[in-house]
């Protein structure tokens, strides 16, 4: 991960005056830039967490390599989320495949035409769906890669909104054919589509998502429109310029608060620049693919937001996020906890 | 049959109303006293009603569990009638920290000179009043020759959640500030529970020591009652299993007798920078 500021410590730890350096270093950048420590003690990092703990600074990354290591700090606290006081559980994401008939140059977990499938598959998808209807999750987020490129994505999608309503995240461009007769089978008031569009006209859409989606993902839309399913509009911007030009387009359009999604590119996966985010700043989302239970859909193949292995049963890998989650925010309860007058 | 003593605490957390339903159990169960314990969303409530007259609008109560600056007021607006009756073991000899970077600019209080000190919510004693006091004993005036940091929140409460405190912490470590005051309960926790990195941040002066809360007495109390009510504290006992879990919630072993002398330099304090002009309205 590049940062904007290098800091080679050396042997220095937060007792042998690291902390003024590291002030230093946060005085050259902005909010939202990264500062890298080096350091020969392994040490530091437990005090680095601490100190990002009690600044609000992030910790969004760390490797060892010859015997060094290196973190990396974001500075300032991450874009506030719509997130934070929806109950932990009450979520589920399904990345049912990681391939994707696009590439798109910000995606959070790699996807493309040349990623490997590592599809959940209908038989997992239904028994999730089953466990999550007894735990009482009340959203299902269908997510991938491109879900419409699975031949059984009516069947999946059927078995997540029997348990709860469920949204599935798509690029909108392969609602034809066969795709759009399956699509037809289900129940409308139980499925909406969340389609991505990244802006009012084809030119960055089209540059970070490839030549000609625009159009399609628009043609998409209406398709969808057409066939009577509520359609949401998810853009992924890089400035607070271009989040404001969205919603323009979108207010222009009578579209509801309640049909947008606007979020900043997460500097995960393809993504060269963008927010880099440590689990910290995330409302944890239980998040499952093929691969096990993950803290949240951004990152979802990433080892530092990887809970579990093991999906089975539902119920243990919701309490699990449910404990790192308590982990999370121990020092902030610590804090809270010191009181002068009891 | 004894009258109720209504009891007025300051509640600024959920914890507070657990606490004096434990201590309410404990007056009427076990030490057969009627009393009853009213919360108040700031200690400028809680002393009005503690000084209020009987045909005076505002609530009134019999005694107030105050904070050292909330008990001084309460004094000095009832001309000294209001009386101490008991405070906790722990209430003694509290000290102010100053804090600051290790291996950076401020390595003693001269240090400071040009300098930005962080604050603690300007009504708490040992984050913000006693430092800017006991400074200016050592001929360092806030805006002449320090600069100052302050984290007013939750005002009303007498410095008590410590938020502001954490705060002060945050910007000596994110180098807002070059250094920051504190109470010493707060930077024990710190430092025990680890939340700061070790040995990133020293020490640079501590304060003489001083005292903190204080249960105060209105002045037309029945002497009688207000004994009674000091005999049932001073029966409670840490080796007692029931007694106990109050006791540690509250933050103390023992009740002791009230020990005036850690109040004089908060008392001064207080008056130089305004803290005894009552509020009216």
């Amino acid at each position: 991960m590049k940062a904007h500021v290098e800091l080679d410590a050396g042997a220095k730890t937060f007792a042998s005056g690291l902390l003024p350096e590291l002030i230093a270093a946060l005085r050259r950048v902005r909010p939202g830039d990264l500062i890298a420590v080096t350091s020969s003690e392994a040490s530091v990092g437990v005090d680095l967490e601490a100190w990002c703990r009690f600044t609000h600074n992030s910790l969004v990354d760390t490797r060892v390599e010859a015997g060094r290591s290196r973190w990396v700090v974001r500075c300032g606290e991450a874009p506030a989320s719509a997130d934070a006081a929806r109950p932990v559980g009450s979520r589920l994401w399904l990345y049912t495949n990681f391939d994707c008939n696009l590439r798109c140059d910000y995606c959070c977990v790699r996807s493309s035409p040349k990623a490997p499938r590592r599809a959940l598959g209908l038989e997992r998808v239904r028994r999730i769906a089953a466990e999550a209807a007894e735990l009482g999750v009340d959203e299902i987020f269908v997510t991938g890669g491109e879900p419409f490129l699975l031949s059984d994505i009516g069947e999946i999608l059927l078995a997540c909104a029997a348990a709860a309503p469920t949204t599935v995240l798509t690029n909108g461009m392969l609602l034809a054919g066969w795709r759009l007769e399956s699509l037809r089978s289900l129940p409308r008031e139980r499925l909406t589509l969340q389609i991505s569009l990244d802006s009012p006209t084809p030119e960055r859409h089209d540059r970070h998502r490839g030549k000609g989606s625009w159009a399609r993902a628009l043609r998409g839309i209406e398709r969808a429109r057409a066939e009577g399913f509520r359609v949401r509009l998810a853009a992924t911007v890089s400035s607070d310029a271009e989040a404001d030009e969205f919603r323009r387009f979108l207010d222009e359009r009578g579209i509801d608060e309640a049909d947008r999604v606007i979020r900043r590119i997460a500097l995960r996966g393809f993504a060269a620049e963008g927010v880099a985010l440590a689990r910290a700043d995330l409302v944890p989302e239980l998040t499952i693919t093929a691969e096990g239970v993950y803290w949240h859909p951004v990152g979802a193949e990433d080892a530092d937001m990887l809970l579990t292995p093991d999906i089975f049963p539902l119920a243990e890998s919701l309490a699990a996020l449910r404990r790192a989650f308590e982990r999370e925010n121990e020092h902030r309860h610590r804090l809270a906890a010191i009181f002068n007058c009891a | 049959m004894t009258r109720t003593i209504w009891l007025g605490a300051v509640a600024y957390d959920p914890k507070v109303v657990t606490i004096w339903e434990g201590m309410r159990r404990y007056f009427h169960e076990e030490a057969q006293l009627p009393v009853e314990v009213v919360l108040f969303q700031s200690y400028e409530a809680q002393v009005s009603a503690l000084l209020a007259q009987p045909d005076d609008p505002a609530p009134r109560i019999d005694i107030a569990w105050n904070t050292n600056l909330a008990f001084l007021q309460a004094e000095a607006w009832s001309q000294q009638r209001c009386r101490p009756i008991a405070m906790r073991d722990t209430d003694l000899g509290w000290t102010t920290k100053i804090v600051a970077v290790n291996g950076g600019p401020v390595g003693t209080l001269t240090d400071l000179r040009d300098r930005t000190l962080a604050l603690g919510s300007r009504d708490s004693g040992h984050a913000a009043i006693l430092p800017v006091h006991f400074l200016e004993h050592e001929a360092l005036i806030e805006g002449r020759d320090y600069r100052t940091l302050r984290f007013n929140t939750d005002l009303g409460k007498h410095g008590d959640t410590g938020t502001s405190e954490s705060e002060v912490v945050r910007a000596v470590l994110d180098g807002r500030a070059d250094a920051g005051a504190i109470g010493s309960p707060f930077w024990q926790t710190l430092r025990s529970q680890r939340l700061v990195p070790e040995g990133a941040l020293v020490e640079i002066w501590t304060s003489e020591p001083y005292n903190h809360c204080m249960f105060t007495a209105r002045s037309d109390l029945d002497p009688a009652l207000e004994r009674r009510f000091a005999d049932a504290l001073a029966a409670m006992s840490y080796d007692n299993p029931s007694h106990r879990a109050v006791l540690e919630a509250e933050g103390l072993k023992r009740w002791v007798a009230p020990r005036l002398d850690g109040y004089e330099a908060l008392r001064e304090a207080s008056a130089r920078q305004g803290f005894f002009k009552r509020p009216t309205g």
